[in-house]
């Protein structure tokens, strides 16, 4: 089904946040301010790397209007955080590893004096050799970032025999790939607001991917059980992974505590690139061997992941990386060799794709390279390559049925750049020249075996008489409001009016994991599937005792309980009436993990989604510019709950990955960053995308299955890169292995500069 | 460096009485004449439909109109201000939603919706002086506008709809 607003009918909803987004009412909590409330600032490291000697506050304390000022004496718990590894310094005290690095923060009363403040805490430092690359973090000489060596986390995967049957390929792809170092650039940088309340407790208002899981790190912080912390962490102004590791919120908590007054933090755009997560870079190098018909026979890959100066999830995103190297083919001889190597260089960590996406475009790009060299059609060799509906997974592990592969296949050929792509791309202005490039993928959602991955949720009637369901997801733009409130009037009947939403609120809501990995829709899908039958049941006995009307013939409908009498719809029971005769026993929670495969595979997916796309170019051979003009994209992801978020976040996945392929880098000279604002950090404009991208879903899933619709927020930005490296490709003739595509090199290398023949700008000798 | 820390401390204790009016209502209040639009509607006045993303006049997220023109509010400074007209996010469909702001409701032109404001005063200032712009002036209209969540697929909607 094409996604628009015609397709959809009344599921295409205006957003419930809508209007108070739209008015500019609604306060983001980086807009939130308190009575007596103070502004916290952070100092950072004035290097990446170096020894610290000293640090002296005294200055800084006596500065009129400074409340407070602290460093790493005044953590009472643990001086560290990080998702998966707390080995990131909240405050340094013996060693800076990266330019971000923090060294004390200090509260004040406006935020010029915290600002003056900082420059009066006097640090003396060490310089220390730097390590500026993921290959230099190997060498021998290197300096040890971290006791255990500079090696976070390495991956080795293999089954069958690649060298032996590498030599008998008849045809075999050696290339490297590289992949920018990419900013989330989430519009409301990071920041929040810090309470501490008069019971003691403290309340945390920032936002974050999973508010349970920055009450514990906090707790671990501070000291303190973590029921004595209250985190609020939606509305989010973007995340797209970028927010789930605990940024401001060590600063916020320990110094408001420190003052016993409200203190706020919002970073400036300039200390969130310094300080901020990114993607992490990766060299990727793949040697892919086929036989004379197209069949993959053998594929070595090595992965080098710069996952800068501590852990968060860089582990995690390699396991990933590893798994989706291999992607919706079924190939017998595999060895996949990841590293992910601590460096000076800032910190990288979880963001949309998780991986997926820089060994994607490395994998495709083997893919169409193997079919120029057979002169096969490049589409052809994937299907002579493609997964079925009950093959095992990338890394040998069982996975749900899917047959999503071959469906994006087929369906993408449905796209009128399909049709267009055969035909000869003729361009009115000759500097200009033009190509379609094709590309797909499968992407694993969930966090994957051996890592915990709990979902809940509660539904009760409240006392208000409204049907409230509680979620610890966030809503940081992806809709998940939106999504809830088409799922609750789908089951109940009811009117928006009927319903209550609870999210992004430890002291509300039950934990449910966090909102990431593409797994919110399908657990809150699951979790009401859960709940319905049991409140339903105990909603009806309710009304049936009160009125004598026979539960069997009671329905939810808009305002309350209906029923028919002599062939007429009546009303036995409003809502708010059932409420008043006492709500406790209308209230059912429910706790159960998201599927995991029985293969003890690490990291290893069970439930896949898959995408395919279309992309046109033109490539301007005066400048080196890419124009994306046309993207179409087709998504096998079970069911569309609500088309409004579904199509958004295709979209904007996909314009995501447009700025990854074609202008985005968060640029570092000797691991300082200087790309330091939006000026010089360009990701896309509205000038610089296609009008319109059409959206296919697939919907169908295999018979029986009981999971429902999977998450498709990561999804969209997947596939795309190589699908413009394609077109590209057939537009000069030129294959690019390095993201995003550097213009100068890219005329550089036209063929036709070389005085070679072009190549590739039919469509034909192509593919 | 001593002489330079007097220099800003006398340099901050210059104030005046700013006069302009926000969304229709006469403001007057005391303020460094340096002081940027952005942190005068933002923090003085409290008025968060604004927002604050780069800076640096390359975002959007702060775009205010000042006489019916849209203008970055962080690279605008307090006396530039002076008997201005200034209209907000706050401005815009008061008492009943623009059509600008149900188109985008209707379109799907946002997701975290931090660039929402923005973008509806770009096109907003650009409404004020052409009634009826071609799909390029639209366009051209917001490349001043970042948005990192929509990938401008509901924008691009709702610039059809506004075109029509
Ligand atoms: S904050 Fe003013 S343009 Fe970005
Ligand atoms: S909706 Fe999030 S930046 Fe535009």
């Amino acid at each position: 089904m094409l996604l628009d607003q015609d397709s959809a009918g009344d599921k295409w909803r205006i957003r419930p946040d809508g209007k108070e987004k739209v008015t500019g009412k609604l306060r983001y909590l980086t807009d939130m301010t308190f009575p007596n409330m103070l502004y916290g600032r952070v100092l950072r490291s004035d290097y990446p790397h170096a020894r610290i000697i000293s640090i002296d506050t005294l200055k800084a304390k006596a500065l009129e209007g400074v409340v407070s000022v602290i460093t790493h004496e005044d953590i009472p718990g643990l001086n560290g955080f990080g998702i998966s590894n707390p080995d990131q310094p909240v405050f340094c005290f013996d060693f800076v590893r990266y330019e971000g690095d923090a060294i004390a923060a200090v509260a004040a009363t406006t935020p010029e004096i915290a600002e003056e403040a900082l420059h009066l805490i006097e640090v003396e430092y060490d310089k220390l050799p730097i390590i500026d690359s993921a290959e230099k973090a190997l060498l021998p000489t290197a300096p040890k970032l971290h006791s255990n060596g500079n090696i976070l986390h390495e991956t080795d995967y293999c089954r069958g025999n690649t060298e032996a049957v590498l030599g008998k390929c008849v045809c075999v792809i050696e290339e490297t790939y590289e992949t920018p170092r990419q900013m989330h650039t989430y519009l409301e940088t990071e920041g929040g607001i810090f309470v501490p309340e008069k019971d003691g407790r403290l309340t945390v208002y920032a936002p974050t991917q999973h508010g349970y899981k920055d009450r514990m790190q906090l707790g671990r912080i501070l000291g303190v059980p973590d029921e004595r912390i209250r985190v609020i962490s939606s509305p989010i102004g973007g995340s797209f992974g970028g927010k789930d590791e605990l940024n401001v919120q060590p600063y916020g908590a320990l110094l408001s505590l420190s003052c016993g007054k409200p203190v706020k933090i919002h970073y400036s755009r300039w200390e969130s690139v310094k300080a901020g997560l990114k993607r992490h870079p990766m060299k990727i190098t793949m040697k892919t061997g086929v036989d004379a018909n197209g069949k993959v026979l053998a594929h070595e890959v090595t992965i080098l992941s710069d996952t800068g100066a501590y852990s968060t999830l860089g582990g995690p995103v390699l396991n990933f990386a590893t798994e989706h190297a291999i992607g919706p083919y079924q190939i017998p001889n595999v060895v996949v060799k990841g590293k992910a190597v601590f460096t000076n260089n800032g910190v990288s960590g979880e963001f949309r794709g998780f991986g997926g996406n820089q060994v994607i475009f490395a994998l495709e790009g083997q893919i169409d390279r193997l079919a120029e060299k057979l002169h096969i059609d490049p589409w052809e060799l994937r299907r002579r390559n493609l997964r079925n509906l009950n093959d095992l997974g990338p890394l040998g592990q069982r996975v749900y049925p899917t047959n999503g592969a071959f469906e994006v296949w087929e369906a993408i050929q449905r796209s009128p750049l399909w049709e267009k792509s055969k035909q000869d791309l003729e361009s009115s202005d000759r500097w200009i020249q033009r190509g379609i490039g094709f590309s797909m993928a499968m992407h694993g959602s969930g966090l994957g075996f051996g890592i915990p991955d709990p979902a809940g949720g509660i539904l009760r009637l409240n006392n208000k008489g409204k049907i409230e369901v509680a979620f610890g997801h966030e809503e940081f733009g992806q809709g998940l409001l939106g999504t809830l409130e088409i799922l609750l009037l789908d089951h109940f009947n009811c009117e928006k009016e009927d319903i209550h939403i609870v999210i992004g609120d430890t002291d509300l809501v039950p934990p449910s994991g966090s909102s990431t990995a593409s797994r919110t829709t399908n657990m809150v899908w699951q979790a009401l599937n859960r709940l319905k039958p049991q409140f339903l049941s105990a909603l009806y006995e309710k009304v049936e005792n009160e009125t004598g009307v026979n539960r069997k013939d009671l329905k939810t409908g808009s305002g309350g309980i209906w029923t028919y009498k002599n062939g007429k719809k009546v009303r036995v029971m409003t809502y708010g009436e059932v409420a008043k005769l006492g709500i406790e026993d209308l209230e059912f929670s429910t706790k159960f993990h998201y599927p995991v495969t029985p293969d003890p595979v690490m990291g290893g997916h069970y439930l896949y989604t898959c995408t395919s796309v279309a992309a046109e170019v033109e490539v301007n051979v005066l400048t080196g510019t890419v124009k994306v003009v046309a993207i179409d994209h087709t998504v096998a992801a079970g069911p569309v709950i609500n088309p409004m978020g579904y199509l958004g976040q295709i979209e904007g996945g996909s314009i995501m990955a447009l700025g990854f392929t074609l202008s985005e880098d968060a640029v570092m000279e000797s691991s300082e960053y200087i790309t330091l604002n939006l000026d010089t950090y360009v990701i896309p404009t509205i000038l610089d995308v296609p009008r319109s991208q059409s959206v296919d879903a697939i919907e169908k899933l295999p018979d029986g299955d009981p999971f429902g619709p999977r998450g498709v927020g990561e999804v969209g930005s997947v596939a795309l890169a190589p699908a413009i490296v394609a077109a590209v490709k057939n537009a000069t003739g030129t294959w690019i292995t390095k993201l995003p595509i550097n213009k100068e090199k890219l005329i550089c290398d036209l063929p036709y500069l070389n005085n070679e023949k072009k190549v590739g700008i039919t469509h034909d000798s192509g593919r | 460096m001593i002489q330079e820390d007097k220099f800003m401390l006398v340099e901050e204790k210059i104030q005046y009485v700013l006069n302009f009016t926000l969304n229709g209502e006469e403001i007057s209040i005391a303020v460094h004449p340096s002081r940027r639009l952005v942190d005068i509607i933002r923090t003085d006045l409290d008025l968060t439909g604004t927002k604050i993303s780069c800076e640096i006049g390359r975002c959007g997220a702060c775009m205010v109109l000042i006489d019916g023109i849209p203008h970055n509010s962080c690279l605008t400074m307090a006396y530039q201000c002076e008997g201005k007209e200034i209209e907000s996010i706050e401005g815009i469909g008061k008492n009943k939603l623009d059509p600008i702001q149900q188109c985008f409701l209707e379109e799907g032109a946002f997701q975290c919706g931090y660039c929402t404001p923005g973008m509806i005063v770009s096109l907003k200032g650009l409404l004020n002086q052409n009634k009826s712009p071609n799909y390029d002036e639209i366009e051209q209209s917001l490349a001043g506008n970042l948005c990192r969540c929509t990938g401008y697929g509901g924008i691009n909607r709702v610039i059809k709809r506004l075109s029509k």
